[in-house]
């Protein structure tokens, strides 16, 4: 990108002087270029080339850990494939060989990494070792309901969280902002498995009103979102309250309203894009934390998502499996990142960082 | 309009901070209060405007044209915001939304916004026309040089017509230049029949402003009476004692004529140096020698580069050609003779750590004498027992002061005093400059002193390299984008 040349006039040597100069400076403001943002569309195409340049790198880093892996197993890849597709007692040396022949296992290993990238490329996973599904469909099931498990716990957790935080803040050290204070320790110091059967024990079993596990219908997903959202909601609240009060302090929202703004036009205009710089990094962070943290919860309340997926990969040392899923949340980590930035950059003119603006 | 203030009383646990009898605002007429930090100024504009923190317990009566408020209600006069009673902040660039564009922050205070946002941008757009900044109106608050967010501030405070405008320290941090295009601006508003109260540790502001004006310390108007009357022939010896305090009028031991002694070893020798900073060059071709004990003002308006150069001449900037040697400037063990002061002491000392452990570490690093500290604080005269505190316990003067120790305690050949007294009021800068000075004679050191105020560059150096700041626009700031 071009440097844009130095506005205005030359620059001359300063003299030792020690008589004094007054200066001309803002004499002709009439003259000067309009004071633009320019790039913001461009930085954010930036960020969007860059995001995907990563996404590609993590790909080729988690397949050629996978491959890594499958070729440091202890017995012969082939003799494993055959296992998996005729059962232990109908492996044969014969059929191993046709497996061999059929997939090029005895090509040399820098061939076969190649063509193991080329795979994942066109995001041909191949199938389970195991049950011999097709890994895409099982890790985008698993991923769907991760996902659809993690958004509504994100949502309970923003809706409980900010309007806690927001309550607290109204009057710092007041009750409101003592009783969130409670409230975020005791949601943090307990372990999401020990709300999980809490709220297993009063909402399911006691009260009746949630089926206790399982997944199918929308109120299957109440249960599990809710203890992932109470342990989140505390540090949002957390994170609110400290971002409202210290925007309401600040110089800008005084300056509001000594120039006339009421209480909602100062909340709306100022505070709350304010505070959403803050909050939606945390929630993305946060975000990512869900996704990658289910599998307690998923496991608890048996829900088929991602975790489970992965879990069960591991369990079976299906690699295939593995991979797909260790894809899969790679590139959440980089979609929910990308968002974050998109969105922070958005919300905040000012530069964040000199890659985005030179 | 006319705003009285009668018998204006604010206290704080037991101590009163502001007794005032009463002030008459009238239009066509400023009226500026003077004094130091604490005296209670700062405290009787925001009374009369209504936006005293809580807790502060607030007596008194005011009328504004003939209509009765009570002024310990603050939330009384919360209706009259924007549209009869403006304030204009302190610091324009923290008072602007850091995420919202210029012209929509002007454009929210015009009385017509509610109903018509295209109007009260155009309003917005006129306003910022009229004060010469429509180029800035599409930027952002952090693109603004120091000067334009003054003026933008301005054009958001005054949009909604209020007639009572209210400026609460505003040419803090400003240059000279942009102080006086902000008196021109006052006296703009007041010559249009506006009522103005300025509060200001600034008299040049004062003077530049006329009118009356009231000088306060301790809670209470000492003297008023019209500007030049007051700052010329004070009748209070306060008032005396602050104009004696302004750098133009200091008769101290530590002021000379002439430079160091002849034949002083040579420390610092600079040869065309170029440096540029975002795609603006700051200066070029600069040569310049500094022996033993010489005291040179770097001075220019903000932005001109005049904190780079000092850096740059103590090494601890890199240039884009020339050269800079030092002579016998090198640091060992017990020794570092090269040492800066900083603009705002609360930032460089830690804010958690006691001051005599902060200040225990340049000791025991360098092996200072032991009762070198003590003697010091005697000639500063601090209370030793203020080590025991931390930075934000003691007051800004004092902190500078201890802060000047530290940088002393070392005996340096050189020291870089970056702006070290613009956040002091003019006694607090008197007492704290006479604090560094006399070190500096005694020891010996050759001063770099980056300072905008040129009366204070006069009063201190034998010389001054003035960098003329060619043009601080934003797009200088954008440049490569």
């Amino acid at each position: 990108m071009s440097t844009g040349a130095p506005a205005g006039t030359a620059t001359t040597p300063p003299d030792v002087t020690d008589g004094d100069r007054t200066d001309q400076d803002g004499a002709a403001p009439a003259a000067l270029p309009p004071v633009t943002d320019g790039g913001v569309g461009r930085a954010v195409l930036l960020l969007l080339v860059r995001r995907a340049l990563q996404a590609v790198g993590v790909v080729v880093a988690v397949t050629t850990a996978c491959f890594a892996i499958m070729h440091t197993l202890p017995g012969d890849a082939a003799y494993r494939i055959a296992a998996g597709r005729y059962g232990y007692d109908f492996v044969t040396a014969a059929s191993a060989e046709a497996v061999r022949a059929e997939l090029g296992l005895d090509r040399p290993p820098w061939q076969q990494l190649v063509g193991w990238w080329g795979d994942a490329a066109r995001l041909q996973l191949g199938t389970s070792l195991v049950t011999g599904a097709d890994v895409r469909h099982e890790v985008l099931h698993g991923l769907g309901h991760t996902l659809q498990l993690a958004g509504l716990a994100l949502l309970l957790a923003s809706v409980l969280g900010i309007a806690a935080g927001a309550a607290a803040a109204h009057r710092p050290g007041g009750a409101v902002d003592r009783l969130v204070g409670t409230w975020v320790v005791l949601a943090r110091s307990l372990p999401p498995f020990v709300v999980g059967l809490l709220l297993v024990v009063l909402l399911a079993v006691q009260a009746g009103l949630l089926p206790v596990a399982g997944s199918g219908t929308p109120a299957h997903a109440v249960l599990p979102a809710l203890t992932l959202a109470v342990g989140l909601s505390g540090l949002v609240a957390r994170v609110t309250r400290d971002a409202v009060v210290h925007v309401r302090s600040s110089e800008y929202v005084r300056f509001a309203q000594t120039r006339g703004l009421g209480a909602g036009a100062v909340l709306r205009r100022h505070v709350l894009r304010n505070v959403g710089t803050t909050l939606v990094a945390y929630l993305g962070v946060q975000a990512l934390v869900l996704v990658e943290g289910v599998i307690v919860v998923e496991s608890v309340f048996a829900w088929p998502g991602i975790g489970h997926t992965l879990v069960h990969g591991v369990f079976w040392r299906d690699v295939p499996v593995i991979q797909g899923t260790a894809i899969a949340l790679a590139l959440a980590v980089v979609a929910v990142n990308t968002v974050v930035d998109v969105a922070t950059l958005l919300l905040d003119p000012r530069p964040r960082e000199t890659a985005v603006v030179a | 309009m006319t705003v009285h203030l009668h018998r204006v009383v604010v206290r704080h646990a037991g101590r009163t901070l502001v007794d005032v009898a009463d002030v008459h605002l009238e239009p066509g007429r400023a009226v500026t209060v003077v004094g130091e930090s604490g005296s209670g100024k700062s405290l009787l504009a925001h009374a009369a405007l209504g936006t005293l923190p809580a807790g502060l317990a607030v007596h008194g009566a005011m009328s504004i044209d003939g209509v009765p408020h009570d002024v310990g209600d603050q939330a009384g006069r919360r209706p009259l915001w924007g549209r009869t009673l403006a304030l204009l902040p302190q610091e324009p660039v923290l008072a602007l939304d850091p995420t919202m564009r210029v012209r929509d922050v002007v454009a929210e205070g015009a009385p017509t916004f509610a109903r018509d946002r295209r109007a009260a941008r155009r309003a917005a757009l006129e306003r910022l026309a009229g004060l010469g900044v429509a180029h800035a109106a599409g930027a952002y608050p952090h693109q603004l040089s120091g000067g334009m967010a003054q003026r933008v501030a301005f054009a958001a405070a005054t949009i909604g017509e209020a007639p009572v405008l209210v400026a609460d320290e505003p040419s803090k941090g400003l240059d000279v230049a942009a102080r006086d295009d902000l008196a021109a601006l006052l006296r703009r508003h007041v010559e249009g029949g506006g009522v103005l109260l300025t509060i200001t540790h600034d008299l040049d502001l004062a003077r530049a402003l006329g009118g009356d004006v009231l000088v306060m310390r301790e809670a209470e108007v000492l003297e008023r009476g019209p500007v030049e009357q007051v700052l010329t022939t004070p009748t209070h010896p306060y008032t005396a004692r602050l104009l004696a305090a302004e750098p133009a009028r200091w008769a101290k031991a530590w002021m000379r004529d002439g430079g160091p002694p002849e034949g002083s070893p040579l420390l610092v020798h600079a040869e065309q140096v170029t440096r540029t900073l975002g795609g603006r060059r700051l200066f070029t071709g600069l040569d310049l020698d500094l022996r033993a004990g010489d005291r040179v003002a770097l001075t220019g308006p903000s932005g001109s580069g005049k904190t780079t150069l000092g850096r740059v001449l103590l090494r601890r900037h890199p240039v884009d050609s020339g050269r800079v040697t030092h002579h016998d400037l090198a640091r060992r063990r017990g020794r570092a003779p090269v040492q800066q002061l900083h603009q705002d002491p609360t930032q460089s000392f830690p804010a958690f750590v006691p001051l005599r452990a902060a200040l225990g570490d340049a000791v025991r690093r360098h092996g200072v004498a032991p009762g070198r500290l003590e003697e010091l604080l005697g000639t500063m005269r601090l209370d030793p027992g203020l080590l025991e505190r931390r930075p934000g316990g003691v007051s800004g003067g004092e902190l500078q002061r201890l802060a000047i120790i530290r940088a002393m305690l070392l005996h340096p050949a050189l020291l870089l005093a970056d702006e070290p007294t613009s956040r002091l009021d003019l006694l607090t800068q008197e007492e704290t400059l006479d604090a560094l000075m006399g070190q500096v004679e005694q020891q010996g050191t050759a001063l770099l002193l980056v300072t905008h105020d040129t009366s204070l560059a006069h009063a201190v150096a034998d010389r001054e390299v003035v960098l003329p700041g060619g043009v601080t626009t934003p797009t200088a700031v954008l440049a490569g984008r």
